[in-house]
Order: C-alpha cells, then structure tokens, then sequence
C-alpha cells in the first residue's frame, strides 16, 4: 500500500508543520516516508503545496497525477489547484473553508470564489469531499486561525481519510509543536476528531 | 526535521530534509568546520549545521560570499581538518574561482562542496544551470544522492573520497532531493576534529610552471582511480533488451513507473567521472539505451561516445523524448517512456478537460505585512514616477518586481545592480536607481560601488537595509549582531564602510517614516552627484519572531469607524496583504497586522489609528 496525502495552503498558515505532523506519525507506525516540502517563498504569500507519501517502499517524492488519496486544503482555492493530483476514483478532500485572499485579487480585479463555486470545481476529481470551517471555529475557540490545520488532521482521521491511529499522531504532534502549543494543539486536535459534517 | 531528529541515536528511523540529512552525514563524517553563504535550495544545509554546531563542537560561519566561504574551507582542509560548504548552483559559480585552483593543489582533510541545482527555479529566478558541467571543468568528483538516505550516506562516502584522493567533491541535489524529506536510518556521529596544523609543502602547494603541468597530470591520475575505485557505487537493476541510465532523483521516478519487464535500470551514483567500463558493460547487449538525466544531455553524450567503441547499433534515446528544460516529473517520465517501454498509459484526457475548467485566481508571493521594503519601494515611486530604470539585485527586494510597484527592471546576479547601472550611466543620460540589500552589498554589491565611484556615474543607490539575510530565513550577515554559532558580534555599518570609499553624500533614514524617506529621495535626486541611501528597517518577519519568542505582542492598527473609503486607493497601491478590501469596506485584518504604522501615514490623520486592545 502506498498512501498519498498532499497538504496545501499559503505561507503562514502552518502546512510545513501540518506536513511534519504527518510525516512523523506515519514513521512513528514504521512506515517509509517520502515527500516534497518547497522552502524558500512560504513566507511571503506564496502557495504552498507540501506532499507526503508513506507505505511499505516509497520511490518518488513526488506523488503522479491522479493518484493522491487525501487532499488536505487549508485554504480553499489551494485545495482546488491541487487537483491535478486527484482522481474520483481515488481521491478524499478536506477543505478548510477559511479564505486567504490573495492581494493581487484586487490589483488584477480576479474574483475569489465561493466555496459552493470551489465545490463545483473539486466535485469531479472527488471521491468524497468534507469542507469544514477548522480556521474559524479555532478563531473564535482560541484566538487563532492557526490551530486550524491540527483540527483538520483530527478531521481526516475520524472521517477515515487518513490511516494513522490517534496515538501515533497525538505523539507526533508533541514531538512538533512547541512546548507551549501542545496543549491547545491537542485540543484542536479533539474538535477535529469529534467534528461530525 | 528539526534538532533532536537530526542529532538522533545510530541505527533510529527518522523524517528528514534532504538537506537535514546531509548536515547529518557531516556530522557522521566528524566535519570539523563549515562555512557557508545562504542560497535556496541548499540553505537548510547551513540552517541545520548552524543550529547544532556549538553542541557538537565545530565551527560554523555564514560568510560573506560562497568564494569566501569555499576559501574558508579550503583553509581548514589544508590544515588537515574536514570541511563542508554549501551552495545553491549561483553560488557555486561565485566559488569556481578558487574551488578550479583547490582541485590542482588537492586537500588535506576532507572537502565536501555540496551544490544543490535547481531545475525549474523554484527558488532561483535568473537561470537554469546544471553543476555537472562544473565538474568536468573543474574535474572534481561529483556524487548524486538520488533520495534522502542516499544525502546523508553520500555526504559521509563524499568526505572517505576526499580525504583518501585528497581532492575536493561535489556532492551534487537538485531541489526535489535537498527539499523532499524521507525515512533515514541514521549512522554513528562521529567527534568532530576540529584543530588542525597547516604544513607547508612546495610540491602540493606551488602552482607555477612547470610544476602546474605536474599537478595537472597528478589530477588526471587521480580522477582515473576514481573512476575504478568507485564504479562500484553505479548499481544495475533487472534484465532484458532495453536498458535506462539514470542518477538523482529522475532514478525514482525511473523506479515510479513500475515493475519493467524486460528492461534493465543502471543507476549512475558517481556521475563524474563516469565509470567508462560501467557503461560499455551496461549497455553492450542493449538494442535500446534510454538515459533519463534532468537539464544537459551530458550522460546521453558520454554512453553515446562509448557506444561507438562497444555497441554502435544500439538504439539510444535521452533529450530527443525528454525535456532540456525544467524539472522532471513521474508525469514527464511515464509520458515520454511508455511508447518504448511499451507501458499503458492511463487516458487523461477527461482528468485533463476537467482542469481546464478550473479557473482560479493567481497568488504570487508578496512582500510581508510590515515589510520596510514596501514601504522603501513605495517612497522612491511616489517621488520619482516611473520615468527611472529600476536596477535590481538578489533578495527579498526582488518581489518589487510584481505588481503594484514593478521596480526590477533588470536581476542578474549578487551585486549586479551596481556594475550594471554604471554601464547604462556611462552611455546613457538616463535617471537609474540602484536596489540592493544589505546582505547582497556585503557579497558582492561593494566591489560594484566602488567602481561606480572610482569611474565617477552618479545613480541613486539605495540599500534596502533589513539586518539579516531575509529570504533564506534570517541567516547573519556581517551587519547583523550575531554570528552563525549563535555569538553576540558587534556589527558592522554600512554607513561607514559606504563613507570610507569617499563618498560624500550618504544618509540613513528609517524605511517605516514616509515623510523621511520622500524628503531624503527628493533632495538627494535633485543633486548631481554619486548619492547614497541606506534604508533601515529590521524585517519585520524576524521582529515578530523575536517579540513572540519573549512572550510580546503587538500593537496592530484598524481603519477608523466610516473612513473605510479613505482606504481603498491603498489596496492597489501599497498592497499590504492585511489590509483587506470585502465589497466596498475596506478593513485591516487583526491577525495579519505587524503594526508597522506605514499606511496609516499615506492616508490623512485619523483615518488608520492604533488598534484598542480588546479583553478577550
């Protein structure tokens, strides 16, 4: 088995550690991991796309067209960018539907889309989509959209879309976030395990 | 991916970078010293070293230039201590000048040149560049991790090579090796040697006629026992008819296409020099030979001069069915091969009209809220229009060539903006304004002004003067109060080292007051002579980052109750990401704002005001 998640975003929102999260707990359950992380302009705005694949023996880094199993959007257009990657035959989706509006939105007059227009667009390469508002409801929770990204991880394993267990994941995320994350980490972590869309 | 993984316990599976995995495997080496210059996508590769070097007790520096820091290196290796430098492919070319020489002396401890190209620029704005041509030039031996285990295996195998032949070698990445991560089985960490004696040797080290020519042959015997001694890294996979040559990354996405009957797979690890006898073995059964190489044909070339001499009639493909260009993909594989390797492709032409109906609005990257390079770009257009040649430079600042403020009229290299201008200057009565940064004036930007002086043109220079090195991720520059083993350093002004050419008109202004800035341009424009401005301002990223780490806060500004309107001219102007523009309100958005305060003095008072703190 090969599993293939491909996480997304803008620079910002936390998908490297999103990505690291995930990397960690799949190697916590003695799986061989591979991925592509792109450094470099995240934090200027840029879009983010991050793949990680794990199964018994990974050879490309890179995930090929069509075959990605999980698509984890923490922003709403850079999930439907990423379709290039999804297949209905193969692919779940998971849509934060929290919009980072990019600034040239304005300068070019483009018009950001509705999340129903981002459903149209995701439906034909979508096994089955969840759009959940993790960025907003960890806004008002905590204070912070950022927290977001660990609720939709919790997501994706109680909906079934990510195959790592709760303990794997609950270890790799004290491994990665700071000391003084952990806890409002894992409680994101819960709201995302107990979410029912 | 991060400290306690790097520095992890032998024989532990952990996640790394690729680049991670090579600061490891100097670890593993005992690399008693490193010196580098930041350059996407090698940067992590210094990150990590510097991150870990006062707990593993080497030394670490970011130097000013990737020539200074290779000579840094080669120091150390002469003194009989193993060394690493890393560089991006623009670096390496920064280097060649003194690595070309270092490869005719040879080294003492073991000198590790780690390059990391980057197809497809993800990182790299001015040029596709391949390394490999380097070290044919330079005849240096080049390894190729094609994975993240085989980074931190052949950083360790690259030092034994080093140090044995005594030469320096290439560890060649391409982004998707230094920047994918992967399992890594980690090795022994080796106590580094860190104190050396340089020994002087008339033979090794005086590279004069007649002796050179002895040097020379020395180094082309060297490269032949190389060439022996280490075909044994090139592994064959598979049998059959048809065979595939490859090495990095392309050799997993070779492996990515599936279980090939009848095809046999030759994985080329050392791809310089390249085994002869390898390749003759490898292919002179063949009826087929496809080589699968990212950027020049520089292998296909090899196997086809070898195939005259042992298989003529073999059938060979590489860039008539792939790319010259960009980066490959499994995508670009799958499509080229299957037509000889006789693999079914999927139909893709519903998944492909699918995407066409897929219409989204562009994101590029964009200059951080509160970054004081908006807000220098800003000044300088409000004053001098548009009719001025824009010179650009390396750096954050590049972004300035996106819209609204498209001030980049020309990037070429580290500190080109200044011989560039005075060329333009001395040929032509136009109005040029030079960008640079503070890191980039310290690499390679002050060699240029001094020219710009000495010969007498008279462009407006201004140095966009952030502290740190910023679009690497905040790495120390001689401007900077730290250094790269985590040192308190006094830092030096750019001011004063602008003075100390003799030039007189020189001034300091802060990048977040408007009024200051456009006074300063304005009066310096108006003079008809050499001036230059350093424009300062502490990247806000690293601000933030350093108020947070002490349990700060900011203080942020909001837009005043019905002034809304007052606003909205500076969405398309400033383009600040946090000032947010929903149906006609324009509003700033809380948790993006840095309170730098800039925007709140383009429009009139009262208007963006102090944010009230809320009890939450």
């Amino acid at each position: 088995m090969t599993y293939n998640v491909l996480l997304t975003g803008v620079g910002g929102e936390g998908v490297l550690m999103t990505s690291v999260i995930v990397a960690r707990a799949a190697n916590i359950e003695g799986y061989e991991v591979r991925g592509t992380q792109f450094h470099g302009l995240a934090q200027r705005g840029g879009s983010i796309p991050t793949q990680i694949r794990f199964g018994k023996k990974i050879y490309s880094p890179m995930i090929p067209r069509a075959q990605a199993d999980l698509i984890l959007g923490l922003e709403p257009i850079e999930a439907a960018r990423a379709c290039f990657y999804a297949s209905k035959e193969r692919t779940n989706f998971i849509v934060d539907t929290y919009p980072v509006k990019p600034v040239y939105l304005n300068l070019l007059g483009h018009i950001y889309p509705s999340n129903e227009e981002i459903r149209r667009m995701i439906t034909p390469f979508a096994k089955k989509s969840i759009f959940v508002d993790a960025s907003n409801i960890c806004e008002e929770k905590f204070g912070n959209p950022i927290y977001g990204n660990v609720m939709a991880i919790g997501v994706a394993l109680s909906s079934g879309m990510l195959p790592l267990s709760k303990k794997s994941v609950m270890k790799s995320i004290k491994e990665t976030v700071p000391g003084r994350a952990i806890r409002v980490n894992m409680t994101a972590f819960d709201m995302g395990l107990k979410f029912k869309g | 991916m991060s400290d306690p993984d790097v520095l992890g316990k032998e024989n532990k599976k952990v996640v790394l970078l690729g680049n991670e995995a090579i600061a490891r495997g100097a670890l593993e080496a005992g690399m008693g010293l490193s010196a580098c210059y930041p350059g996407t996508p090698s940067s992590e590769v210094g990150i990590t070293l510097s991150s870990v070097a006062k707990k593993q007790g080497f030394y670490f520096e970011w130097s000013t230039n990737e020539k200074v820091a290779f000579e840094v290196c080669a120091g150390a290796s002469y003194s009989g201590v193993r060394s690493l430098t890393a560089l991006k492919h623009f670096g390496l070319n920064v280097a060649s000048d003194s690595v070309f020489p270092v490869v005719f002396t040879g080294v003492r401890g073991g000198l590790v040149i780690m390059v990391a190209d980057d197809p497809l620029g993800h990182s790299s704005a001015q040029s596709e560049q391949d390394t490999r041509f380097y070290a044919r030039m330079g005849k240096i031996p080049t390894l190729e991790p094609s994975n993240v285990q085989e980074a931190k295996d052949f950083t360790k195998l690259a030092f034994d090579i080093s140090e044995k032949y005594e030469i320096p070698v290439i560890l060649r990445t391409t982004t998707l090796v230094s920047h994918s991560a992967g399992t890594v089985k980690l090795g022994k960490i080796k106590k580094p040697k860190t104190k050396g004696k340089f020994v002087k040797d008339y033979d090794r080290f005086y590279n004069i006629r007649p002796n050179l020519q002895k040097m020379h042959a020395n180094l082309i015997k060297k490269l032949e026992r190389i060439e022996n001694e280490y075909e044994k890294l090139n592994t064959v996979e598979g049998n059959g008819r048809i065979g595939i040559i490859t090495s990095g990354v392309s050799y997993q996405y070779v492996k990515e296409l599936g279980n090939l009957l009848g095809v046999k797979i030759g994985k080329l690890s050392l791809t310089h020099p390249i085994s002869r006898n390898f390749v003759a073995n490898f292919i002179k059964n063949l009826e087929k030979v496809i080589v699968v190489e990212e950027l020049e044909p520089i292998v296909e070339n090899f196997v086809r001069g070898v195939a005259k001499d042992v298989n003529p009639g073999v059938e060979i493909h590489g860039k008539d069915i792939l790319p010259r260009v960009g980066e490959y993909t499994p995508d670009i594989l799958l499509e080229a091969l299957s037509p000889i390797l006789n693999i079914k492709k999927p139909d893709f032409s519903k998944h492909e009209a699918n995407l066409k109906k897929i219409k989204l609005p562009v994101r590029k990257p964009v200059f951080c809220p509160g970054c004081p390079h908006r807000s220098t770009f800003y000044a300088v257009k409000k004053v001098l229009g548009e009719n001025v040649v824009w010179a650009g430079d390396i750096g954050c600042y590049v972004l300035g060539i996106f819209e609204p403020f498209k001030m980049q009229d020309f990037v070429i290299s580290m500190g080109a903006s200044m011989g560039v201008t005075h060329g333009i200057k001395k040929v032509s009565d136009q109005k040029v304004v030079v960008f640079i940064g503070d890191s980039t004036f310290f690499h390679a930007g002050m060699p240029g002004l001094v020219n710009i002086k000495t010969h007498g043109t008279k462009p407006l220079v201004i140095i966009m003067d952030n502290g740190i090195t910023a679009m690497t991720g905040h790495q120390p520059h001689p401007g900077s109060s730290f250094t790269g083993m985590g040192e308190k350093r006094i830092p030096m002004k750019i001011e004063d080292i602008v003075k100390s050419f003799g030039i007189k008109n020189v001034r300091v202004v802060n990048a977040f007051n408007q009024k200051e800035l456009q006074s300063v341009i304005r009066e310096f424009s108006k003079q008809d002579e050499l001036g230059v401005i350093i424009s300062r301002g502490l990247c806000t990223l690293l601000m933030k980052r350093m108020v947070r780490a002490k349990g700060g806060q900011f203080s942020t500004f909001e837009i005043a109750p019905g002034k809304s309107h007052r606003v909205s001219r500076l969405v398309k102007e400033f383009a600040c990401p946090a000032i947010i523009k929903k149906g006609d309100e324009v509003y700033i958005k809380e948790d993006m704002c840095w309170g730098c305060g800039v925007c709140s003095q383009l429009v009139e008072k009262g208007v963006i005001v102090p944010r009230k703190r809320r009890k939450k």
